[in-house]
């Protein structure tokens, strides 16, 4: 029997919750409500625009304790972290690339030097450095022929992470070498969550790193 | 199964921002079952025979008969064993390694080669702990109990020996462990008696073995349970301080938590017959605000997945100083229970090393709080080491001359607590 808590917490204990001792208020009329619907409660629009800045786990109600990792949500909060984007060009993807790309004249650049993008505002766009048309370009341009004019985005989080999704780029996003999903117009999808150190690679041989500064 | 009741003692209130909850809660096993109901046992009795024990006579004699009156006490069906200790454990009965099932025959067999006895050699306690493992070994389920006499210190064996003897057996029988006269360890038998969740005392005089012995073994046989769990579960983001027994000893728990998941805990308090015991527990707890309410810990009785008893510690935050402020009496009481035995340790360390304006003022602690708890035995057993001059002040004078039996005495009985009188 599963006993639901005023917090969302789904308790085995009847009287007390057995994750945070909330008193469970227990009238013997009601029916005890039972697991699925804290089910529903945790896949509300609420609780994943909220998760866990830890282990992404989402927030159940207004909870201090993450339930998964027991992060504090009220420790020094996340907002106040500032990101920063690091933009290098990676020889080893170049290399692993060069095929897709032999038939471009594609030239490893060799006076390459580290960018830093400090991460503000809702929305950072990230695409193909065009010289000629500065009013439009995106906050991080990139000179790399493999990237889209428009490539991905990142969008802040509520809770002061970013988040990325790929544009429909015509060569593709991965994060930490796994899929980044893509935004298109006929339904609507949610950005990848992006932990400290986590590698964007894109076109021929940019990887950003996102992390704290 | 054996009848538990569990009763939680503690001023739930705390102030805005409090967070420490102090609760006692009591544990009574009426025990009682009926015969067959009892879980099966196995008892060993290891006596001392080392050559100390002829120092003077009356010791080995008072071992012989005082091992015969514990053999006299095991009941039929038990199953048993003598070990004779020396510099290795040797079994006195029976003759190869294995248990006897008790009866008036084996008794009797077992009477007669305890008579035979002789004192010689030297003293290893972990070697004579390692045999009766083995044998308990061979009683798998059964509820193993022994108890373990001794005269002298462990010579024979370094300590890293012994602790990993105690490792081995810790969890596989319960041991108690007594004292006869003055050459022992009070530190090491209590170390032993502590992992293998036993009782320690001192036997001043030879002649008072046998009725010792009596009744550890009724006690050992009266056992209603197998080996109980204290269960603790504390909330998200709590944190367990400490949890230790305080009646009817004080015996430091928090060490020995087997973690069952992130937020429980158990602690082992072994075989139960019909007895009560206390224990103290401390949680620190995340303040929330004024009039909420918080289960702050869970504390269940358990033997092996069979809940016995419960008892719930609750945290409720109130601007109320009046209600804050207060202490329960039973958290009041062993909180100056548990700074007695302190006070007696640190006293008794301080005067061996002779530090002895600490000791005088540690000691004269110790008469002032075991004054206001009459704790009668501990204020009789300082009184044997210090001249008290006012117990409401804790005024006293370390005395000169103090027999080894005394010191000996209040060291090994410095745990030993009292109950909370009624109607103070």
């Amino acid at each position: 029997m599963i006993f639901l808590c005023p917090k969302g917490h789904a308790s085995t204990t009847p009287d007390y919750c057995d994750q945070c001792g909330d008193p469970i208020a227990a009238s013997p009329a009601q029916p005890t409500q039972v697991l699925p619907v804290v089910e529903e409660a945790d896949t509300s629009q609420a609780a994943r625009l909220n998760p866990c800045p830890r282990c992404r786990s989402p927030r159940s109600g207004d909870d201090r304790f993450c339930e998964a990792c027991g992060y504090d949500f009220l420790s020094p909060t996340p907002a106040a972290v500032a990101w920063e984007a690091v933009v290098r060009v990676d020889t080893g993807q170049f290399a692993r690339l060069s095929d897709r790309f032999a038939s471009a004249p594609a030239s490893f650049p060799t006076d390459h030097v580290e960018q830093r993008f400090a991460l503000d505002g809702l929305r950072v766009r990230i695409g193909r450095s065009q010289g000629s048309r500065p009013e439009t370009a995106p906050e991080i341009a990139l000179h790399d022929p493999g990237v889209s004019r428009e490539h991905a985005i990142l969008e802040r989080q509520r809770d002061g992470t970013y988040a990325v999704l790929d544009l429909e780029s015509t060569n593709g996003t991965t994060v930490n070498d796994g899929p980044v999903p893509v935004r298109t117009d006929k339904a609507p999808v949610d950005p990848l969550p992006l932990d400290d150190g986590d590698q964007i690679r894109l076109g021929a041989w940019t990887t950003i790193t996102i992390r704290i500064r | 199964m054996s009848n538990f009741a569990a009763d939680v003692y503690q001023n739930h209130y705390l102030s805005v921002d409090g967070s420490q909850v102090n609760a006692i809660v009591t544990v009574a096993s009426a025990g009682g079952v009926e015969a067959a109901q009892q879980p099966e046992a196995a008892e060993i009795v290891i006596v001392d025979t080392s050559g100390s024990m002829y120092l003077p006579q009356t010791k080995i004699k008072g071992a012989r008969e005082a091992t015969s009156v514990a053999i006299d006490c095991i009941r039929d069906g038990v199953e048993f064993a003598v070990i004779a200790g020396t510099d290795h454990g040797s079994l006195v009965y029976p003759h190869e390694v294995r248990l006897v099932s008790a009866s008036e025959t084996t008794r009797s067999e077992a009477k007669r080669a305890v008579r035979r006895l002789k004192a010689e050699g030297g003293t290893a306690l972990g070697s004579w702990l390692k045999l009766a493992g083995r044998l308990f070994d061979t009683a798998p389920d059964r509820v193993c109990h022994a108890i373990l006499l001794t005269d002298g210190e462990n010579e024979h064996e370094t300590p890293a020996q012994l602790d990993a003897v105690l490792a081995a057996c810790e969890g596989h029988f319960q041991c108690d462990c007594r004292g006869v006269g003055t050459d022992w360890k009070v530190s090491e038998l209590r170390r032993i008696a502590s992992v293998l969740l036993g009782t320690v005392d001192i036997i001043a005089d030879p002649a008072d073995m046998a009725a010792d012995f009596r009744s550890m073994i009724q006690t050992a046989m009266g056992k209603a349970t197998r080996s109980v769990s204290m269960r603790v579960w504390t909330p998200q983001g709590a944190r367990l301080a400490f949890v230790r027994q305080v009646a009817p000893t004080i015996e430091e728990l928090t060490d020995r938590a087997v973690e069952v998941n992130a937020l429980t805990a158990d602690y082992p308090t072994g075989a139960w017959g019909q007895e009560s015991r206390d224990y103290h527990l401390c949680i620190n707890v995340q303040p929330r605000n004024i009039g909420d309410e918080m289960l702050a810990g869970r504390v269940s009785l358990v033997e092996g997945d069979e809940l016995l008893g419960q008892a719930l510690i609750k945290a409720v935050w109130t601007d109320d100083q009046q209600l804050s402020t207060k202490m329960n009496r039973e958290v009041a009481h062993y909180t100056g229970q548990e700074e007695l035995a302190d006070c007696i340790q640190d006293g008794l360390e301080a005067r061996q090393a002779g530090d002895h304006p600490t000791a005088t003022f540690k000691l004269g602690r110790a008469v002032q709080l075991a004054s206001e708890s009459g704790n009668e035995d501990k204020m009789k057993l300082l009184q044997g080491l210090v001249e008290v001059d006012d117990a409401a002040t804790g005024t006293v004078r370390l005395r000169r001359e103090v027999a080894d039996v005394d010191e000996m005495a209040l060291d090994t009985r410095s745990t030993k607590t009292v109950r909370v009188r009624p109607g103070t």
